[in-house]
Protein backbone atom coordinates (compact mmCIF):
# COMPACT_ATOMS: atom_id res chain seq x y z
CA UNK A 1 0.00 0.00 0.00
CA UNK A 2 1.11 3.52 -0.72
CA UNK A 3 0.41 5.84 2.20
CA UNK A 4 -1.42 9.10 1.60
CA UNK A 5 1.65 10.72 3.20
CA UNK A 6 3.64 9.50 0.18
CA UNK A 7 1.25 10.92 -2.37
CA UNK A 8 3.23 14.05 -3.22
CA UNK A 9 6.24 12.17 -4.61
CA UNK A 10 3.79 9.77 -6.30
CA UNK A 11 2.05 12.71 -7.96
CA UNK A 12 5.36 14.32 -8.96
CA UNK A 13 6.53 11.05 -10.46
CA UNK A 14 3.23 10.66 -12.36
CA UNK A 15 3.77 14.08 -13.98
CA UNK A 16 7.26 12.99 -14.99
CA UNK A 17 5.96 9.66 -16.33
CA UNK A 18 3.37 11.43 -18.49
CA UNK A 19 5.83 14.00 -19.79
CA UNK A 20 8.34 11.30 -20.71
CA UNK A 21 5.67 9.43 -22.66
CA UNK A 22 3.88 12.27 -24.42
CA UNK A 23 5.42 15.62 -23.57
CA UNK A 24 4.12 18.58 -21.56
CA UNK A 25 0.68 18.46 -23.17
CA UNK A 26 0.11 15.06 -21.58
CA UNK A 27 0.74 16.54 -18.14
CA UNK A 28 -1.58 19.48 -18.80
CA UNK A 29 -4.20 17.06 -20.11
CA UNK A 30 -3.99 15.10 -16.90
CA UNK A 31 -4.38 18.23 -14.78
CA UNK A 32 -7.50 19.13 -16.76
CA UNK A 33 -8.84 15.63 -16.22
CA UNK A 34 -8.20 15.86 -12.47
CA UNK A 35 -9.95 19.22 -12.38
CA UNK A 36 -12.97 17.88 -14.25
CA UNK A 37 -13.24 14.53 -12.46
CA UNK A 38 -11.75 14.98 -9.01
CA UNK A 39 -12.59 18.51 -7.89
CA UNK A 40 -16.37 18.09 -7.85
CA UNK A 41 -16.34 18.79 -4.11
CA UNK A 42 -14.93 22.30 -4.69
CA UNK A 43 -17.27 22.83 -7.63
CA UNK A 44 -20.36 21.82 -5.64
CA UNK A 45 -19.37 23.87 -2.58
CA UNK A 46 -18.95 27.03 -4.66
CA UNK A 47 -22.20 26.41 -6.52
CA UNK A 48 -24.02 26.03 -3.20
CA UNK A 49 -22.29 28.63 -1.02
CA UNK A 50 -20.80 31.09 -3.50
CA UNK A 51 -17.31 32.32 -2.68
CA UNK A 52 -17.65 30.93 0.85
CA UNK A 53 -17.42 27.52 -0.82
CA UNK A 54 -13.72 28.25 -1.39
CA UNK A 55 -13.30 28.79 2.34
CA UNK A 56 -15.13 25.56 3.15
CA UNK A 57 -13.07 23.56 0.67
CA UNK A 58 -9.60 24.82 1.53
CA UNK A 59 -10.29 25.03 5.26
CA UNK A 60 -10.48 21.24 5.28
CA UNK A 61 -7.77 20.38 2.77
CA UNK A 62 -5.09 22.79 4.01
CA UNK A 63 -5.60 21.78 7.64
CA UNK A 64 -5.38 18.08 6.73
CA UNK A 65 -2.24 18.84 4.74
CA UNK A 66 -0.75 20.65 7.76
CA UNK A 67 -0.02 23.73 5.69
CA UNK A 68 1.44 26.97 7.03
CA UNK A 69 -0.98 29.56 5.68
CA UNK A 70 -3.25 32.54 6.14
CA UNK A 71 -6.73 32.30 4.66
CA UNK A 72 -9.11 35.24 4.32
CA UNK A 73 -12.69 35.53 3.16
CA UNK A 74 -14.64 38.73 2.58
CA UNK A 75 -18.05 37.74 1.29
CA UNK A 76 -19.26 41.33 0.84
CA UNK A 77 -16.25 42.14 -1.29
CA UNK A 78 -16.55 38.77 -3.05
CA UNK A 79 -12.92 37.95 -2.36
CA UNK A 80 -11.11 34.89 -1.04
CA UNK A 81 -7.38 34.77 -0.51
CA UNK A 82 -4.82 32.15 0.53
CA UNK A 83 -1.32 33.24 1.43
CA UNK A 84 0.73 30.07 1.56
CA UNK A 85 3.70 30.75 3.79
CA UNK A 86 4.99 27.22 3.41
CA UNK A 87 3.32 24.70 1.12
CA UNK A 88 3.56 21.20 2.59
CA UNK A 89 3.67 19.59 -0.86
CA UNK A 90 6.32 21.79 -2.43
CA UNK A 91 8.15 21.93 0.88
CA UNK A 92 8.42 18.15 0.89
CA UNK A 93 9.64 18.06 -2.69
CA UNK A 94 12.30 20.66 -1.98
CA UNK A 95 13.71 18.66 0.91
CA UNK A 96 13.73 15.26 -0.77
CA UNK A 97 17.24 14.33 -1.69
CA UNK A 98 16.84 10.98 -3.41
CA UNK A 99 14.23 11.91 -6.00
CA UNK A 100 14.15 14.70 -8.57
CA UNK A 101 10.84 16.59 -8.29
CA UNK A 102 8.90 17.40 -11.43
CA UNK A 103 10.14 20.93 -12.21
CA UNK A 104 6.71 22.39 -13.05
CA UNK A 105 4.99 20.69 -10.13
CA UNK A 106 3.32 23.84 -8.79
CA UNK A 107 1.62 24.71 -12.08
CA UNK A 108 -1.08 22.13 -11.37
CA UNK A 109 -2.46 24.46 -8.70
CA UNK A 110 -3.00 27.12 -11.34
CA UNK A 111 -4.74 24.90 -13.88
CA UNK A 112 -6.82 22.70 -11.55
CA UNK A 113 -8.58 25.44 -9.60
CA UNK A 114 -8.81 28.03 -12.38
CA UNK A 115 -10.65 25.47 -14.49
CA UNK A 116 -13.25 24.98 -11.73
CA UNK A 117 -13.71 28.59 -10.63
CA UNK A 118 -13.68 30.67 -13.82
CA UNK A 119 -16.71 28.95 -15.39
CA UNK A 120 -18.59 29.61 -12.13
CA UNK A 121 -18.08 33.37 -12.45
CA UNK A 122 -14.84 34.00 -10.55
CA UNK A 123 -11.39 35.24 -11.44
CA UNK A 124 -8.41 33.26 -10.21
CA UNK A 125 -4.96 34.71 -9.63
CA UNK A 126 -2.05 32.45 -8.78
CA UNK A 127 1.24 34.03 -7.75
CA UNK A 128 3.98 31.47 -8.22
CA UNK A 129 6.90 33.90 -7.94
CA UNK A 130 8.15 32.39 -4.65
CA UNK A 131 7.58 28.69 -5.25
CA UNK A 132 11.32 28.10 -4.90
CA UNK A 133 10.68 28.85 -1.20
CA UNK A 134 7.49 26.71 -1.14
CA UNK A 135 5.44 29.92 -0.91
CA UNK A 136 2.63 31.15 -3.17
CA UNK A 137 -0.73 32.87 -3.05
CA UNK A 138 -4.11 32.66 -4.71
CA UNK A 139 -6.85 35.26 -4.92
CA UNK A 140 -10.37 34.37 -6.04
CA UNK A 141 -12.76 37.23 -6.84
CA UNK A 142 -16.37 37.29 -7.89
CA UNK A 143 -16.43 38.74 -11.41
CA UNK A 144 -19.10 41.33 -10.56
CA UNK A 145 -16.89 42.94 -7.88
CA UNK B 1 -22.04 38.13 5.08
CA UNK B 2 -18.95 36.60 6.60
CA UNK B 3 -15.55 38.17 6.95
CA UNK B 4 -13.21 35.44 8.13
CA UNK B 5 -9.49 35.02 8.63
CA UNK B 6 -7.39 32.17 9.95
CA UNK B 7 -3.67 31.69 10.43
CA UNK B 8 -2.28 28.18 10.71
CA UNK B 9 1.18 26.83 11.20
CA UNK B 10 2.23 23.38 10.07
CA UNK B 11 2.62 22.32 13.70
CA UNK B 12 -1.07 23.04 14.38
CA UNK B 13 -2.15 19.93 12.46
CA UNK B 14 -1.12 16.37 11.67
CA UNK B 15 -0.21 15.68 8.05
CA UNK B 16 -2.85 13.16 7.01
CA UNK B 17 -4.94 14.08 3.98
CA UNK B 18 -6.68 10.87 3.01
CA UNK B 19 -8.22 12.37 -0.12
CA UNK B 20 -4.77 11.82 -1.60
CA UNK B 21 -5.72 8.14 -1.87
CA UNK B 22 -8.61 9.20 -4.08
CA UNK B 23 -6.34 11.45 -6.13
CA UNK B 24 -3.94 8.57 -6.73
CA UNK B 25 -6.92 6.41 -7.72
CA UNK B 26 -7.92 9.08 -10.26
CA UNK B 27 -4.38 9.07 -11.63
CA UNK B 28 -4.46 5.30 -12.14
CA UNK B 29 -7.88 5.57 -13.78
CA UNK B 30 -6.48 8.22 -16.14
CA UNK B 31 -3.49 6.10 -17.11
CA UNK B 32 -5.69 3.09 -17.78
CA UNK B 33 -8.25 4.93 -19.89
CA UNK B 34 -5.82 7.18 -21.81
CA UNK B 35 -2.95 4.70 -22.14
CA UNK B 36 -3.27 1.10 -20.98
CA UNK B 37 -3.30 -1.23 -18.00
CA UNK B 38 0.40 -1.76 -18.57
CA UNK B 39 0.96 2.00 -18.26
CA UNK B 40 -0.45 1.80 -14.72
CA UNK B 41 2.07 -0.90 -13.83
CA UNK B 42 4.91 0.91 -15.58
CA UNK B 43 4.16 4.11 -13.69
CA UNK B 44 3.94 2.36 -10.31
CA UNK B 45 7.21 0.57 -11.02
CA UNK B 46 8.90 3.87 -11.94
CA UNK B 47 7.54 5.52 -8.80
CA UNK B 48 8.62 2.62 -6.59
CA UNK B 49 12.14 2.50 -8.02
CA UNK B 50 12.52 6.23 -7.38
CA UNK B 51 10.70 6.85 -4.13
CA UNK B 52 11.43 3.62 -2.30
CA UNK B 53 15.08 3.34 -3.39
CA UNK B 54 16.32 3.81 0.22
CA UNK B 55 13.83 1.19 1.45
CA UNK B 56 14.98 -1.31 -1.17
CA UNK B 57 18.60 -0.61 -0.21
CA UNK B 58 17.76 -1.31 3.43
CA UNK B 59 15.88 -4.47 2.45
CA UNK B 60 18.97 -5.69 0.61
CA UNK B 61 21.24 -4.88 3.56
CA UNK B 62 19.09 -5.72 6.58
CA UNK B 63 16.38 -8.09 5.43
CA UNK B 64 12.63 -8.27 5.74
CA UNK B 65 12.38 -6.53 9.10
CA UNK B 66 12.69 -3.16 7.32
CA UNK B 67 9.55 -3.90 5.30
CA UNK B 68 7.73 -4.89 8.46
CA UNK B 69 8.76 -1.64 10.14
CA UNK B 70 7.77 0.38 7.06
CA UNK B 71 4.31 -1.13 6.78
CA UNK B 72 3.71 -1.15 10.54
CA UNK B 73 4.40 2.58 10.55
CA UNK B 74 2.05 3.25 7.63
CA UNK B 75 -0.83 1.23 9.00
CA UNK B 76 -0.46 2.79 12.45
CA UNK B 77 -0.37 6.28 10.95
CA UNK B 78 -3.44 5.74 8.80
CA UNK B 79 -5.47 3.72 11.28
CA UNK B 80 -5.36 0.50 9.29
CA UNK B 81 -5.45 -2.97 10.77
CA UNK B 82 -2.79 -5.47 9.74
CA UNK B 83 -1.10 -8.56 11.16
CA UNK B 84 2.53 -9.34 10.51
CA UNK B 85 4.05 -12.83 10.54
CA UNK B 86 7.79 -12.68 10.14
CA UNK B 87 10.70 -15.09 9.95
CA UNK B 88 14.18 -14.20 8.61
CA UNK B 89 13.14 -15.54 5.19
CA UNK B 90 9.45 -14.74 5.05
CA UNK B 91 7.11 -11.88 5.90
CA UNK B 92 3.37 -12.27 5.50
CA UNK B 93 1.14 -9.22 5.91
CA UNK B 94 -2.57 -9.81 6.47
CA UNK B 95 -4.39 -6.53 5.97
CA UNK B 96 -7.79 -6.62 7.63
CA UNK B 97 -8.59 -2.96 7.11
CA UNK B 98 -7.10 -1.11 4.18
CA UNK B 99 -7.14 2.64 5.00
CA UNK B 100 -7.01 3.72 1.35
CA UNK B 101 -9.95 1.60 0.22
CA UNK B 102 -11.91 2.26 3.40
CA UNK B 103 -11.57 6.01 2.87
CA UNK B 104 -12.56 5.90 -0.79
CA UNK B 105 -15.56 3.70 -0.08
CA UNK B 106 -16.70 6.11 2.63
CA UNK B 107 -16.41 8.94 0.09
CA UNK B 108 -18.35 6.84 -2.48
CA UNK B 109 -15.40 6.98 -4.88
CA UNK B 110 -15.42 4.42 -7.71
CA UNK B 111 -12.24 2.48 -7.10
CA UNK B 112 -10.07 1.62 -10.09
CA UNK B 113 -9.86 -2.15 -10.70
CA UNK B 114 -6.11 -1.55 -10.98
CA UNK B 115 -5.81 -0.05 -7.50
CA UNK B 116 -4.63 -3.53 -6.48
CA UNK B 117 -1.40 -2.71 -8.33
CA UNK B 118 -0.49 -0.23 -5.58
CA UNK B 119 0.07 -3.40 -3.57
CA UNK B 120 1.15 -6.00 -6.16
CA UNK B 121 3.41 -3.95 -8.45
CA UNK B 122 4.82 -1.89 -5.61
CA UNK B 123 5.63 -5.03 -3.61
CA UNK B 124 7.30 -6.82 -6.54
CA UNK B 125 9.29 -3.72 -7.49
CA UNK B 126 10.45 -3.11 -3.92
CA UNK B 127 12.19 -6.49 -4.12
CA UNK B 128 14.01 -5.89 -7.40
CA UNK B 129 17.77 -6.33 -7.02
CA UNK B 130 17.37 -7.85 -3.58
CA UNK B 131 17.44 -11.50 -2.46
CA UNK B 132 13.67 -11.28 -1.93
CA UNK B 133 10.47 -11.45 -3.96
CA UNK B 134 6.82 -10.67 -3.30
CA UNK B 135 3.49 -12.24 -4.15
CA UNK B 136 -0.05 -11.15 -3.54
CA UNK B 137 -1.89 -14.15 -2.15
CA UNK B 138 -5.31 -12.56 -1.85
CA UNK B 139 -6.95 -9.22 -2.59
CA UNK B 140 -10.60 -8.35 -2.04
CA UNK B 141 -11.48 -5.59 -4.49
CA UNK B 142 -14.52 -4.54 -2.49
CA UNK B 143 -12.91 -4.09 0.92
CA UNK B 144 -9.24 -3.81 -0.03
CA UNK B 145 -8.34 -6.56 2.43
CA UNK B 146 -5.31 -8.46 1.26
CA UNK B 147 -2.55 -10.90 2.10
CA UNK B 148 0.89 -10.19 0.73
CA UNK B 149 3.97 -12.32 1.18
CA UNK B 150 7.59 -11.26 0.89
CA UNK B 151 10.07 -14.15 0.83
CA UNK B 152 13.67 -15.03 0.13
CA UNK B 153 14.11 -16.27 -3.43
CA UNK B 154 15.08 -19.88 -4.04
CA UNK B 155 13.67 -21.33 -0.84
Amino acid sequence: MISCTEFIPAYSELFRFLETRDGEKAVTGFWEYISDHFLNNLRELVKEHGIKGCWLYWNRTLNEEAADFTMELDEDAGEFRITMHHCPSKGRLLTMTHIRPYPEYCLHCDILYRRVLEPLGYTYEFDSSRIDQAACSIIVRRKDT
Amino acid sequence: MAKLKIDRQASDNTYLHKDFHSALNTGLEYLETHYSEQAVRDYLRQFTLAWYAPLTKSLREKGLSVLREHYERIFALEGGVAEFHETPDDLQIDVHENPAVTHMRAQKIAISPLFVETVRTVGKTLCENTPFDAELLHYDETTGRYTQRFYRRGL
